[in-house]
């Protein structure tokens, strides 16, 4: 067995996951069962997942900001960072997806109904595989903060959307990256959903030294955790 | 994000995919598990059949635009995976993954195998099809398993389904739904959140 493939999932902290109902936010209510879930076994299945994932979600889009050639509105930002294992074991391979808002606080997305400027040439839609060190990268635009709808002036602060799916089904995340020294961070409700402050201030990105980063593109580093680790301890 | 070693790093805290993941994620296919890619030919082990059904909130309306992400052993039980002892004997013509998203009604369709049963360390697994749910105010994927009513005797030696009370396996059996171009049905509803005895049972993540 390859040495990078977690075998020992044990359950999250609770503590570093967000708890519903989140006020203001309809379908916390609405979607999370009523009864706990039950603990079951670790099992074959729940240890594998697929590991030839990119013969279905084809990875490549990672630059956001331009479509066509044409250049997106906003500042112009550099997004990376690497997944690993609670064992601080490279993820390889991971698909990584990404969706965010425009610079204006619109998705393109006909669902967002919202009357904010879309901009032609940002979908802001990617997907990328990590190499052998785990690590990502996205070049876009910083998205808008927007309004949630019917909220009583609940801003989201700027935030990017991410899908990891790793080399086990129990590896699977679902996340939100933030921006660092944002004031509506404090009081973002669903990132305040999460009781541990260091879990929550674990899904801020931190700046990359503009020094570091070639042409012309604000950095961003965020390195994501997900579950699993190697029952054989390492030396 | 430094680690002395031997020091775990905490996995990062889940949030909801929101209501505006991408409808162009999805490719032609994603939902057909049959196909390791668009172009590629159905796998030619095993019984095709379709899986359907509705994913209800509280209250019975549709859940819309969920994401529903299936994981499965192929028809003789093994999976394309080093963990799996058995990896070498797998179907190279079978990913077992898809992935199917809810529409208006909030009905969702994936075309699969029946999956093959396997010794586990922990038990005999019967027949099964992992889920994963995700969804607008979701704020954690909801994990649950689908069981074939065909294998009674495989289901009732089943590690995973006897973790439930007696009375809520039965909402873990996908249901016989007749017949669509020679192909058998089964419909699994999807009851997030309701009365005590018809939500559907989930497992921790
Ligand atoms: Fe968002």
């Amino acid at each position: 067995m390859p040495d990078a493939l977690p075998d020992l999932f044990a359950p999250y902290d609770e503590h570093t996951q967000p708890q519903v109902p989140i006020q203001h936010y309809a379908g916390t209510y609405t979607r999370n069962p009523r009864r706990p879930p039950f603990r079951r076994p670790v099992t074959r299945t729940e240890l594998t997942g697929p590991l030839d994932l990119s013969a279905k979600l084809h990875p490549g889009d990672i630059n956001l900001a331009e479509t066509n050639g044409k250049p997106a509105q906003g500042q112009l930002i550099y997004v990376t960072g690497r997944i690993l294992d609670e064992d601080s074991r490279p993820v390889a391979g991971a698909l990584v997806e990404m969706w965010q808002a425009n610079a204006a606080g619109r998705y393109f997305n006909p669902l967002d109904q919202r009357d904010a400027p879309l901009d032609p040439n940002f979908i802001g839609n990617g997907r990328c595989q990590t190499d052998a060190t785990g690590r990502y990268g996205f070049f876009t635009i910083k998205p808008g903060a927007y309004p949630v709808p019917n909220s009583n002036k609940w801003w989201r602060p700027p935030h990017i959307h991410f899908s990891i799916l790793g080399p086990s089904s129990l590896s699977r995340l679902v996340t939100q990256m933030y921006f660092p020294g944002d004031p509506l961070n404090a009081v973002d409700l669903l990132l305040l959903s999460i009781a541990d402050r260091e879990a929550q201030q674990r899904l801020i990105s931190s700046h990359i030294p503009t020094q570091q980063i070639e042409g012309e593109w604000l950095g961003f580093q965020h390195n994501m955790v997900v579950r699993g680790r190697h029952a054989t301890p390492p030396l | 994000m430094s680690a002395l070693p031997n020091s775990p790093l905490v996995p990062a805290g889940w949030q909801t995919i929101g209501p505006f993941f991408p409808r162009t994620f999805f490719n032609e296919g994603d939902n057909d598990l049959t196909r390791i890619a668009p172009t590629a030919p159905p796998t030619a082990l095993g019984e095709t059949i379709i899986l359907h059904g509705h994913v209800l909130q509280e209250g019975g309306g549709p859940c819309v635009n969920a994401v529903l992400e299936a994981w499965q052993a192929d028809a003789l039980g093994h999976f394309r995976h080093p963990l799996d002892p058995g990896h070498a004997k797998a179907d190279p013509a079978f990913m077992g993954w898809g992935r199917a998203w809810t529409d208006a009604e909030g009905h969702f369709e994936f075309r699969t195998i029946i999956p093959g049963s396997f010794a586990d360390t922990s038990g005999p697994r019967a027949p099964h099809i992992n889920l994963g749910i995700l969804g607008s105010g979701i704020m954690r994927r909801l994990c649950t398993t689908v069981f074939f009513p065909q294998h009674a005797a495989a289901n009732t030696a089943d590690p995973v389904l006897a973790v439930l009370p007696a009375e809520l396996r039965p909402l873990l059996l996908a249901q016989p739904d007749g017949e669509r171009d020679g192909l058998r049905v089964f419909r699994f509803p999807v009851l997030l959140r309701g009365e005590p005895h018809e939500e559907t049972p989930f497992f921790l993540d």
